[in-house]
């Protein structure tokens, strides 16, 4: 080091971290409305602005296989109106509050909410009652909502990533699995959906224990139990957590060896890589150790599959893996866009990260970066009301011990590379793993073919085009 | 509801590096922010795609970092980290726990004062193949791809500096040399061309301390090239239509027009009719085209600011298969003409404002976001101030004004329609698919 040089008196030494302020996660008070329904509120000085969000326990994997998709659509049109006011009233009496309904359906549950400034939390929860008690589902708002769906799936067809995430699911999944199709519904199903399956959707009960009411940000002086009783009391009758749904989906392997489906897009100039299988359900045994695990292999910015195929080899923007953590087994998987010749060798090392992950534990250096980064970006993830009403409708939806998030950051620190290691060798599958490429078959089929990664079964479909009327 | 006003310090460190902190304990977390005064607009033809290329350079060590060490050091902290580029401007930043402010200080000056002692050709080639992928990913394999170079390419002439797109071209970015990159950095990348925003759980004298310590013995660059294009008329002086075939199953038509520059009080009247327009289900377009006549599956509408040049007011709609280019097109510029002939009702003007105000107050609870604002309004307007004026701009406009701003602007006369079709349409019907 040469001190006489100002810049590297200056640089030449790293800095030492300060001493850590003390972050817990806000506390949060629970209680119950009359009719059963749980109540939490967890307040946050100096957070005007207040987030609500009304979990309920209808998700899109409850639903039957002939209605797949009504969920989505339900709760889209929770906001088109209600017994007293069409969608344009409801959406312009929520603006005049400053404030945005919204009601959105994904696997696991249905979330209806608003975000308000404080001082108009009271009339934003009326509107917010309004709409999950009283929709009306018109018959025309419903039809165009649907139609409005019909055009996102043949726009999902000419998107890369969409196009392999649908070819994906249906690949590792069986087909009697919901999650085998589309949170939102395939074509067939979607088009016979209609107002009154909808209501029926709506009316048909799940389990109690997966809704509550939950209200972040700055409540000081604000009765919120008040406020709320005479909205959403009545609305679920009594009932604790049960547990269990009453019809549990039956989630089914739909890979019996390794399949590799190369989905054609003429002329691509990438190919958009998917590799998994069946992953693992939220409530999980090892739930942190899976966590680091996926951090090193595919989560971090400096993980395996991102330095190799990313800053090593260029061969991508951005390579990831993970496990999408539902109710019950989401899928794993590995992700990337490459440059259309760089698929087979793409692969070849995407796969080769897999299996290293499974041969030996990871390095202490690696331990320490996923470690520390889970723990460290902790109080960042939760630094404003939505956040935080979010992660707490998750204890809900996923029936996790109500001190999962106080919990969370020591359990990630006692995970140890021999927790990894196994992880890894219990959970990734590579003796039977899909394999999914949408990109130019005509490029790069015969490469892959002579791969010898599997038989490669090609999937030419018609491009979507829609004659002008 | 008022919005909490942002109190800062904004000072000079004597080579010339603006610095502004502002202190905020609610959550222990800090967020550091550079903007330098560089951005596409700055590149020269045939170099097209650099200023971004060369922010990926930024990420891959300088003298006391490692290639992919930045990152590495700043998630092991528990943070979070990217750099962008844009027309207008490059910025880097760190949102850290706020114990480990003074890692994100050092590496970020350790590369604005050393980046040329890690560079290679192996890390430029490197990230010139991440970079032509990003424009692959993002623009070349998308959808209506293209559509951003088209508009842009429509809006300003050839040879304006606004006139080519931020990711550039393959050509150009194949040929970016070592040596463009030392003369790109040693010209943009000094104290005197950026601003270093700090905001969130510090005190403001330790963190000055450190941010002259490591800041401090960096040498300004004297000679910044004044940046000063031609001025442009405000509006383009005709109607530019193009039909882009491409590889979508709906129609989609894209209007731009040229608008304002940023702080011209019009753009707030303009950003104020983007709301009325297209701001949601209660908006005009969304009621008209997509609500009552279902002719089209989405509607957006928005502004662009720009600094050294007109700024861009844009949107689009796509067309339902069940209607036609020509219906949604004669509905869309329709809207888009009588918000300039009768004025707002006074509940669109109030509805509107009160959405804009619960957006500032949401983007203003975090610190990256508001430290994101002191170096943008500091760099654009010379005046972090403008941060807490904001709200008040938007107050102000009054119904009249969006109806004089989109009467002089939203006309035929500066007008860019660009029209994608499906390639190859009318071939196969929707159920063949």
């Amino acid at each position: 080091m040469n001190l006489s040089d100002p810049v590297e008196a200056a640089l030449g030494v790293r800095p030492v971290p300060g001493t850590p302020r003390p972050f817990t996660f806000p506390a949060a008070a629970r209680g119950r409305l009359s009719g059963g329904l749980p109540l939490v509120t967890v307040h946050l000085p100096g957070r005007p602005l207040v987030s609500v969000s009304l979990y309920l326990p209808n998700g899109a994997v409850d639903e039957p296989a002939d209605e797949g998709g009504a969920a989505v659509l339900t709760a889209r049109a929770l906001t088109e109106g209600t017994l007293h006011r069409d969608a344009v009233a409801l959406t312009e009496a929520a603006e005049r509050l400053g404030a945005s309904l919204r009601a959105e359906a994904g696997w696991d549950a249905t979330v209806v909410g608003v975000d308000v400034p404080a001082e108009r939390l009271e009339p934003a929860l009326e509107l917010l009652a309004e709409i999950v008690r009283e929709p009306a589902f018109p018959e025309r708002e419903v039809e165009r909502l649907r139609d409005q769906r019909l055009n996102d799936l043949l726009q999902a067809k000419v998107d890369p990533a969409r196009r392999a995430e649908e070819a994906f699911i249906e690949t590792i999944y069986a087909a009697s699995t919901p999650y085998a199709r589309l949170a939102g519904g395939r074509r067939e199903t979607v088009e016979t959906l209609d107002a009154s399956i909808l209501r029926r959707a709506y009316a048909r009960p799940g389990d109690p224990g997966r809704a509550a009411l939950i209200v972040g940000g700055d409540l000081a002086g604000i009765d919120v139990a008040g406020l709320v009783e005479p909205l959403f009391g009545n609305l679920v009758s009594g009932a604790a957590h049960t547990g269990a749904s009453a019809n549990e989906p039956s989630i089914d392997d739909g890979l019996d060896r390794t399949r590799v489906r190369l989905v054609h897009r003429p002329g691509a100039v990438q190919s958009e890589l998917r590799v998994g299988h069946l992953g693992l359900p939220r409530p999980t045994p090892g739930f942190h150790a899976v966590t680091v695990m996926a951090m090193i292999l595919g989560g971090l910015f400096n993980s395996r599959l991102n330095m190799k195929l990313r800053e090593e080899k260029g061969y991508t923007y951005g390579a990831g893996a993970g496990f999408d953590f539902r109710r019950f087994a989401g899928p794993f998987s590995a992700r990337a866009a490459v440059n259309t010749d760089a698929t087979v060798p793409a692969l070849v090392d995407l796969l080769a990260e897999l299996r290293r992950i499974r041969d030996a534990a990871p390095t202490d250096a690696e331990m320490r970066a996923a470690r520390d980064y889970l723990v460290g970006v902790f109080p960042l993830r939760f630094e404003t009301p939505g956040p935080i009403v979010g992660a707490l409708g998750g204890i809900v939806t996923f029936g996790l011990p109500e001190d999962e998030l106080d919990r969370y950051r020591p359990a990630i620190d006692a995970v140890g590379a021999g927790d990894v290691l196994e992880a890894a060798r219990a959970h990734l599958h590579l003796e039977r793993i899909a394999i999914v490429i949408v990109g130019d078959a005509d490029a790069v089929g015969a490469d892959l073919e002579k791969a010898g990664i599997g038989d490669v079964e090609v999937v030419r479909e018609a491009e979507p085009v829609v004659d002008e009327a | 509801m008022p919005v909490p006003t942002v109190r800062y310090t904004d000072e000079r460190l004597p080579n010339g590096l603006r610095l502004v902190i502002s202190e905020d304990h609610l959550v222990p977390v800090v967020a550091v922010n550079i903007w330098y005064d560089v951005g596409s607009k700055h590149e020269q033809p045939g170099k097209t795609g650099f200023a971004h290329l060369f922010e990926h350079v930024m990420f891959q060590g300088s003298r006391h970092v490692a290639k992919a060490e930045h990152i590495a050091l700043v998630q092991a902290a528990g943070g979070s980290m990217n750099g962008t580029t844009w027309l207008d401007r490059t910025n880097y930043f760190e949102t850290m726990p706020s114990h480990q402010l003074e890692l994100a200080l050092w590496l970020e000056a350790d590369r604005m004062g050393t980046l040329l002692d890690a560079l290679s050709q192996e890390n430029l080639d490197n990230q010139r193949a991440v970079v032509k992928n990003e424009k692959r990913s993002s623009y070349d394999n998308q959808p209506y791809g293209t559509w951003q170079e088209k508009l842009l390419g429509h809006i300003y002439p050839e040879g304006h500096p606004y006139h080519h797109p931020t990711i550039g071209s393959m050509a150009d970015l194949d040929a970016a040399s070592l040596e463009d990159v030392a003369a790109f950095f040693r010209t943009y990348y000094a104290p005197n061309n950026a601003v270093l925003s700090i905001v969130g759980d510090v005190d403001v004298g330790q963190a000055r301390a450190w941010v002259e310590r490591y800041f401090g013995p960096l040498s300004a660059n004297p000679a910044i090239p004044a940046f000063d294009p031609d001025p442009l008329p405000l509006t383009l002086g005709g109607e530019i239509r193009e039909t882009v075939p491409d590889r979508v199953p709906l129609p989609r038509i894209y209007v731009g027009f040229r608008a304002p520059r940023i702080g011209d009080p019009r753009l707030y009247a303009l950003e104020i009719a983007a709301q009325v327009l297209a701001g949601g289900k209660g908006s005009r377009l969304h009621r008209r085209l997509v609500r009552d006549e279902q002719i089209a599956q989405d509607v957006a509408m928005f502004g662009l600011g720009f600094s050294s040049g007109p700024s861009v007011f844009m949107g689009w709609a796509t067309v339902r298969p069940d209607s036609t280019i020509e219906a949604v097109e004669a509905a869309l510029l329709d809207e888009l003409a009588r918000i300039g002939v009768d004025p707002i009702s006074d509940d669109e003007l109030g509805r509107a404002k009160a959405l804009i105000e619960t957006d500032e107050l949401a983007a203003l609870q975090r610190v990256s976001e508001r430290a994101d604002r002191l170096s943008m309004y500091a760099t654009l307007l010379d005046d972090p101030d403008e941060i807490n004026r904001q709200l008040e701009r938007y107050l102000a406009v009054t119904r009249e004004d969006v109806r004089a701003a989109c009467a002089e602007l939203l006309v035929a006369a500066n007008r860019v329609v660009l029209t994608y079709v499906p390639a190859g349409a009318g071939a196969q019907s929707a159920e063949a698919a």
